[in-house]
């Protein structure tokens, strides 16, 4: 029997000048299980080219920590997109 | 995470911060110092008159790494009481962005925690501010803050 393969369902957060080229600052999405946060900022990255320049200037969080790029996602996880911080 | 003194205060607001209050809030008996930092807005950036800022947060994170360096305090100096109040929304030319106040029973552990607080805050804690100025507006230069590299577990889906 093939692997069906299930979907997760995960929160997604932008700030800052990633939220204004995003459009908004927070949606529900439904991806394949085991998206990494590398893959679903991809999902993203393809279809906003600006988006993708930022890639090397952009850090993620995953449930409030900061994660690595590969940390696979599990369902429920929030997952945040987050610019240079410039708070103070 | 490691418990932290209930006397301690972080927050962010988005009103004016009452630095005094803070100040007497940390303030003890058994102290012989407080240290504060009052960070508060410039009028102008790279050369260019500043109208306003405005700040915006990833509120919950940004508490937990504000609550994550008062156990980096309290365990690193010998300190008694930690105040770190961050203020969001659009600030005026001069008013207070961040305000950080730690009492001691000697002078030097308060200096130098107060020191480590701001500069940790502006390294690790999810905030950001945009400049407007007469022509526009900006979103400061920040920085990356530290993260995790590669995990073993986060092996690439094919």
């Amino acid at each position: 029997m093939p692997h069906v393969s299930q979907t997760i369902r995960v929160s997604v957060l932008f700030f800052g000048r990633l939220k204004e080229l995003v459009g908004h600052a927070e949606e529900s999405l439904e991806i394949g299980e085991a998206t990494t946060i590398e893959q679903l900022f991809g999902l993203y990255a393809v279809r906003l080219s600006e988006l993708a320049k930022y890639r090397s200037s952009v850090v993620a969080s995953r449930n409030q920590e900061f994660a690595a790029w590969d940390t696979p996602l599990r369902t429920g996880d929030e997952v945040a997109f987050l610019p240079p911080v410039s708070g103070g | 995470m490691a418990t932290l003194p209930y006397e301690d205060i972080y927050q962010l607001v988005r009103e004016p911060i009452e630095m005094a209050v803070l100040a007497r809030h940390v303030r003890a008996p058994e102290d012989g110092a407080i240290v504060t930092f009052d960070g508060f807005v410039r009028n102008q950036s790279h050369d260019r008159a500043t109208l306003y800022l405005d700040y915006e947060a990833y509120e919950s994170m940004a508490l937990a790494k504000m609550r994550e360096i008062g156990a980096q305090l309290h365990e690193k100096y010998r300190i008694h009481r930690v105040a770190i109040v961050h203020r969001l929304g659009r600030l005026e030319i001069g008013e207070t962005s961040v305000f950080i106040a730690v009492s001691a029973p000697h002078r030097g552990a308060a200096f130098d925690a107060c020191r480590f607080a701001i500069d940790t805050l502006k390294r690790t804690v999810p905030i950001w501010k945009k400049e407007y100025f007469e022509d526009g507006a900006v979103w400061a230069d920040g920085e990356l803050p530290p993260t995790p590299t590669a995990t073993r577990r986060g092996k690439p889906a094919s």
